[in-house]
């Protein structure tokens, strides 16, 4: 069984090729186009690494953040923001990382493994 | 009898003569022509001290030979009434001002001047006020010029003398703008007109080249109710004022500017993440020689190509500052252009299109393509909030009205409805609640061209209410825009 992903972007296309990324190289993936769904995705699925887009239409990344935080069961789950927004390191208090848009794919697969490896 | 009243009456008058010299609020003295002083009275004795066997020189100014221009010279040597200023020094050692009359004594009619009367009034008190005055005009930060009716400067303040130079006699536009003609609705010839203050902003040149912007009041200077003799001229100097809010509008214009490009940076990205990963799957299902996930991918790079596109388009026609194009058509074929071009996409997606067209309706200048954007926005907003809501048949109908002095094009959708806060951002640049499918700038664009014709945007909805967003054109602005517009 590979570890779970759960991929939160309100873009299809970003959304569609992370999944591939992912699934590509072991992963198990789940999406969320928005940070609602992607709370409910959390509680029903318990990923092991979380990306997160900040700027989304219904509720933003932090957002979905601070809400998650909250929950003991959930906030030791690492995050990785994948982002365009300038500022994005002060969205999101521990983030395990941050990567700008285009993302560089061989680094996040590789952040991605230590992030789960970490913590498991 | 006769000597004994004539005697009485001369007693009279020596009695008049002396209560006069003494009692006469001036100091009084009587000096020959070798400066010696032969009578003084007891004002002037007061004032200056003992003057018995002294010279005039010596007893008003504490000097041993005659001043340099000596007024008592003047009347013995044409024998008329001069008026006289001076400054001296008291017995006490104390600097003096006076002013008075000096005139001669003849002792026989058409004789010689043998003596003068010196006749002075101290108004060191009033001196000293003038010299207050005299500051408060040189140091007050001000620049303060009093002109005659030539526009010729007679006095001008030290602030104006260090600003534009000491330029006494020449016309006030030479110094203040260098002109070689009065100013177009200068200020101080409105004064010397109506006698009242007039106030303007003025930009002048400075001694040195550099301009000086400054709020300039004209004040009449008057004699009673005659005519304006003097004009004074009092101005502020504004140019730090003036450099402080261009430095605040080039600092709000800088952030716009930032905030622009972050915003454009933030979509663009967005757009490079889903080329990435078209190519990503393109070619994957290369390798793979999968068909299906090669369109996968390729559709993807399409896409994010279109979007890209529209993007380029959207915020060039939002940042071009052009005038419109303003061409006689007819807003009806406008209306039906659009309602050809979205008819078939809004049916596809169980959405109704029409028309709800004013048949009286008249040609008017109008920039096609402005308002064909323009529609084409709204439209396409009505039919995404259509697709966004749960009704069924949702309609989206576009109006067009001309009454007398308005035309309207109204778009009315029957969708989800905009709520308060959405309502207050959707004419703010890149403000989307499409996601990654809207750019943020339709609205933004489409006021803008309403805005260049002249006209107003405006919008009624409530969350999941309909939603009617009316551009109202004055018809009258459109002809003038339409008259410039041929003219050019």
């Amino acid at each position: 069984m590979g570890k779970k992903v759960l991929i939160i972007d309100d873009e299809e296309d970003i959304r569609n090729f992370l999944i591939e990324l992912f699934k590509d190289n072991g992963f198990e993936t789940m999406t969320a186009s928005d940070g609602i769904e992607g709370l409910k995705l959390l509680k029903d699925e318990k990923p092991d690494l979380i990306t997160l887009d900040l700027q989304m239409p219904n509720d933003t990344g932090t957002a979905f953040y601070r809400k998650m935080h909250r929950d003991e069961q959930f906030n030791k789950i690492p995050i990785i923001v994948i982002s365009g927004v300038a500022g994005k390191h002060l969205a999101i208090k521990k983030p395990f990382a941050i990567f700008d848009k285009p993302i560089d794919a061989t680094a996040l697969l590789e952040t991605a493994q230590n992030a789960v490896d970490e913590n498991s | 009898m006769r000597k004994a009243r004539l005697d009485k009456s001369r007693r009279l008058v020596d009695t008049i003569y002396r209560t006069l010299f003494q009692q006469v609020p001036f100091n009084v003295a009587v000096i020959d022509r070798d400066h010696n002083v032969v009578n003084a009275n007891d004002n002037f004795t007061k004032r200056f001290g003992d003057w018995r066997g002294k010279k005039c020189y010596n007893v008003y100014k504490k000097l041993n030979q005659p001043c340099d221009e000596c007024p008592s010279a003047k009347v013995f040597e044409d024998g008329n009434v001069v008026v006289a200023d001076d400054v001296g020094v008291d017995q006490n050692g104390k600097e003096t001002h006076y002013v008075g009359h000096v005139a001669p004594i003849r002792m026989e009619e058409g004789g010689p001047v043998e003596y003068v009367l010196e006749m002075t009034r101290t108004v060191t008190g009033t001196k000293s006020w003038q010299q207050e005055y005299q500051i408060l005009f040189d140091r007050v930060p001000c620049y303060i010029t009093v002109i005659d009716r030539e526009f010729r400067i007679l006095r001008a303040n030290e602030a104006f003398r260090q600003t534009f130079g000491d330029k006494q006699n020449q016309h006030c536009y030479e110094v203040y703008k260098r002109r070689k003609t009065k100013c177009p609705n200068c200020p101080a010839a409105k004064t010397f007109k109506d006698g009242l203050v007039h106030h303007s902003q003025q930009v002048g040149t400075k001694k040195g080249g550099e301009k000086a912007h400054y709020v300039l009041s004209t004040s009449p200077l008057a004699r009673g109710d005659k005519e304006v003799i003097h004009v004074i001229e009092i101005s502020t100097d504004i140019t730090e004022t003036k450099k402080l809010e261009k430095e605040v509008v080039d600092a709000e214009r800088l952030a716009a500017v930032g905030q622009t490009v972050a915003g454009l940076a933030h979509s663009i990205k967005n757009m490079l993440m889903g080329l990435e990963g078209g190519m990503y799957i393109t070619k994957k299902a290369l390798v793979r020689d999968d068909k299906e996930m090669l369109s996968q991918g390729w559709d993807m790079l399409e896409r994010n190509f279109d979007k890209t596109t529209s993007l380029v388009k959207d915020f060039l026609s939002f940042s071009k500052g052009r005038l419109p194009e303003l061409v006689m058509v007819n807003p009806n074929s406008l209306v039906n252009e659009i309602i050809g071009l979205y008819q078939d996409i809004a049916k596809s997606i169980g959405v109704i299109l029409v028309a709800d067209l004013d048949p009286k309706i008249k040609d008017v200048p109008l920039d096609p393509k402005g308002i064909h954007t323009c529609l084409t926005n709204l439209v396409s907003n009505a039919i995404d909030a259509c697709q966004m809501s749960d009704k069924k048949d949702c309609h989206v109908c576009i109006k067009t009205k001309d009454t007398k002095n308005t035309l309207t094009f109204t778009v009315v959708d029957e969708g989800c409805g905009i709520d308060y806060d959405i309502k207050s951002r959707i004419f703010t640049t890149f403000f989307t609640t499409k996601g990654g499918k809207g750019t943020g700038l339709g609205l933004l664009t489409t006021r803008k061209i309403v805005q260049e014709h002249g006209g107003k945007i405006t919008v009624v909805s409530k969350k999941d209410e309909d939603t009617k967003f009316t551009m109202a054109f004055p018809k009258k602005r459109l002809q003038t825009l339409f008259k410039k517009d041929s003219a050019e």
